[in-house]
């Protein structure tokens, strides 16, 4: 499937970018922005970026996740689509009330992003 | 030892490691990522994490030594070896970590203890498995690399 959708990934753990990145350029040939934290991500929203679509830790150090959601969408970011992940599923909770579209729990797997990078892109061509 | 025979102990490693419950099959998912353009992606992901994760661990160790106890900051730190340890398939880790969260969680400094050393020997055991089997790969090349197995 190729798409040409801009993705922020935030994630602060190496490992885990690493690996989401990997799925994202590979299987959907997203174009892949990284932020380490919440700031980082907010930062780059307020630089003018603009993505199609987000996917977002909860934990990570300077600013979580919802909290950097809640920014986000504060800010007129309404389009673009976010996605909460985290190992724990209690965090779905602080991840819609700020505002993303969905959760989904750690680790992510293929067949759970992909109808979500296929709405995405159906929606970017409409 | 020749090709064949490297080959079928490959293939018998990498099963005992899903039948004895050390990897599920996120690991396959890495396996799925690795192409000709990255043929090693999957033991540079593992080495990350291998790297990564003693640093986790002393910082766990450290902070249960700690007075007053830090709850929350431990439960941050195991937290973000569950998330790096889920990535490649860890279950064993995974799922240990998710006990040592529930100690967190009941305030209860001894089963943090314990589960943290069975970690530690849940980790040093992965480390010995996946350098083992990684050096087998390389051993058979970039042929055996490059192309995506489930066997």
């Amino acid at each position: 499937m190729a798409s040409s959708l801009k993705a922020l990934l935030v994630e602060d753990t190496a490992v885990q970018r690493m690996v989401l990145s990997a799925l994202l350029r590979k299987q959907f040939h997203c174009e892949i922005t990284m932020a380490e934290n919440g700031k980082e991500a907010v930062d780059m929203f307020l630089e003018g970026n603009t993505f199609d679509i987000v996917f977002c830790d909860k934990d990570m150090p300077i600013m979580t996740g919802p909290e950097a959601v809640g920014k986000i969408r504060a800010m007129g970011a309404t389009d673009v689509k976010i996605v909460g992940v985290s190992t724990d599923f209690e965090a779905m909770e602080a991840f819609m009330s700020a505002g993303a579209d969905v959760f989904v729990p750690k680790p992510i797997r293929l067949d759970v992003v992909e109808p979500m990078i296929q709405e995405v892109i159906n929606k970017k061509n409409n | 030892m020749d090709y064949s025979n490297l080959r079928r102990q490959i293939t018998f490693m990498k099963k005992s490691f899903f039948d004895q419950g050390y990897l599920d099959e996120q690991f396959h998912q890495l396996e799925e990522l690795q192409d000709e353009s990255s043929p090693n992606f999957v033991e540079e992901v593992v080495v990350l994490f291998l790297k990564d994760s003693p640093r986790l661990l002393s910082n766990i160790e450290q902070t249960i030594g700690k007075y007053p106890q830090d709850f929350y900051r431990l439960d941050s730190l195991v937290h973000q070896l569950k998330g790096s340890g889920s990535s490649i398939g860890a279950v064993r880790m995974k799922n240990e970590c998710s006990v040592f969260k529930a100690h967190c969680n009941d305030r209860n400094l001894e089963g943090c203890r314990r589960s943290l050393q069975k970690m530690k020997r849940e980790h040093a055991t992965l480390k010995q498995k996946l350098e083992s089997y990684f050096q087998l790969l390389r051993q058979v090349g970039p042929r055996e690399h490059a192309v995506n197995s489930r066997n």
